[in-house]
């Protein structure tokens, strides 16, 4: 199979031809996920090569395991971009000095999109929408400690400290947080299925 | 934190667990509720899925022609290489020592090249686990135990002495784990039959490369070894999951 028909098919689909060792497969799904994976780890390291090196890593540990991906646990999206997440968090904390670089007023900061321009990304486009829409409806106080967690790399009594609350109240914002996010991304979800996020 | 004491108390640590923020003490006590609490292992799947798409937040970045070539450079030979392996079990006694042999001076070359890097207390271990492994192979009553199963890649071998009980774990590949998960060797009596000891527990490496352990578990001759995953930091008393890898002894 080449080029353009993998992009008929499913992510599921596309795993089980990983797991047969089919690189083609692969790289359709890094089509579709590789560049959000690299957006996320660049905005946790704030470094391209420590970026380049987490998704690799990521991709490589996809092409291994893909035998074992139970799709009963999630989809392959979520694999592959809380894999990200958590590994670029676990280097951020091993590469401390690159937080020290970074304040918490830029961590917490949202820039509006570029123009997305003709990309075969209007999904992702759609998807980068919903998830900032949904992250605008929390009260500021959530936002900030699920921001300062999730691409500042801080834990729970980091960002207590960094916001000058007590850390109940850090457990108590990020799990409201949390809860109210998941709900607003499964309405939005619900609204417009995307048959290639959802398996 | 205290100890939880009603389940919301956990349901809140859940969503710290999946964003990687809890303290280590928080993490622990929410990963031995975990593994018994299917609300709980639900709600963390459902949270996850928040942690991939929070990801679409980021400013995109396009990822330089470098990247997927590299992924490319990576997997092209293995494609190449996926081919049914021989099988095993009459292979002369020579070939096994040689094989045997052979892993020990793979694991040897690569743990000092780590160490012209990096002398940290890691490395240190790793080689006196290969020496341990080596000194093993060289007296009687010693096993050689390749375990085998599902995970793709992933290599594992058990130098084993009864007399001793104890021996050395080889391992390469295995598959990364969850946050908060490892892995845990056991030895299983009577051919499997038996209650299943611990031996070990250990993490993966972040990167390729051989890991070596030591450890110390009653051995007799019919003795299984499996490799699970299991809740960490400390494993759990009994297995939880199915082995991803597991063998018999034969003596070398």
């Amino acid at each position: 199979m080449r080029g353009k028909a993998y992009r008929g098919l499913e992510d599921g689909q596309l795993v089980q031809l990983v797991a047969e060792k089919d690189d083609g497969a692969l790289e359709a799904l890094y089509e579709r996920y590789g560049k959000v994976a690299y957006s996320l780890a660049r905005r946790i390291l704030t470094d391209e090569l420590l970026a380049q090196d987490v998704v690799q890593e990521v991709f490589l540990s996809l092409w291994r395991n893909a035998r074992r991906f139970d799709a009963g646990r999630g989809t392959v999206a979520t694999y592959l971009l809380s894999m990200t997440h958590h590994r670029a968090v676990d280097v951020v904390r091993r590469e401390e000095n690159l937080r020290r670089r970074r304040t918490s007023d830029e961590v917490l900061e949202f820039k509006a999109d570029p123009a997305p321009g003709v990309e075969a990304e209007a999904e992702a486009a759609e998807r980068r929408a919903e998830v900032r829409a949904a992250l605008g409806q929390l009260p500021p106080a959530q936002r900030e400690a699920l921001a300062l967690a999730y691409f500042g790399g801080y834990t729970q009594r980091e960002v207590a400290s960094l916001v000058g609350v007590p850390l109940g109240t850090v457990k108590t914002r990020m799990a409201a947080g949390m809860r109210k996010l998941k709900e607003a991304l499964q309405e939005a979800g619900r609204e417009e299925q995307q048959p290639w996020t959802r398996q | 934190m205290d100890t939880p004491i009603n389940h919301s108390d956990y349901e809140q640590l859940a969503a710290g667990y999946v964003l990687g923020a809890l303290e280590p003490d928080d993490e622990h006590v929410f990963q031995q509720h975990l593994g018994g609490c299917p609300q709980c292992e639900a709600s963390v799947r459902e949270l996850e899925e928040v942690v991939g798409e929070l990801a679409y937040a980021a400013p995109p970045a396009d990822p330089p022609a470098t990247l997927w070539a590299s992924i490319r450079r990576e997997v092209r030979p293995e494609r190449r290489r996926t081919q049914p392996r021989p099988r095993r079990g009459v292979a002369p006694l020579l070939a096994r020592l040689a094989a045997a042999a052979a892993i020990v001076a793979v694991a040897a070359l690569s743990v000092w090249n780590l160490n012209l890097r990096d002398q940290n207390a890691s490395y240190r271990n790793q080689v006196a686990a290969l020496e341990q492994a080596a000194r093993l192979l060289n007296e009687p009553n010693t096993s050689r135990i390749a375990l085998q199963g599902s995970a793709t890649g992933a290599q594992a071998t058990v130098v084993a002495s009864s007399p001793q009980d104890r021996g050395v774990l080889i391992v390469e590949n295995l598959p990364p784990l969850q946050r908060g998960r490892v892995y845990e060797l056991w030895g299983i009596p009577e051919r499997g039959r038996g209650q299943p000891q611990k031996a070990l527990v250990f993490i993966p490496l972040r990167r390729q490369g051989v890991q070596t352990h030591e450890f110390e578990v009653p051995i007799q001759p019919g003795t299984v070894f499996a490799i699970t995953e299991e809740p960490g930091p400390v494993g759990s008393d009994a297995p939880t999951t199915k082995p991803i890898l597991a063998g018999e002894p034969q003596t070398v």
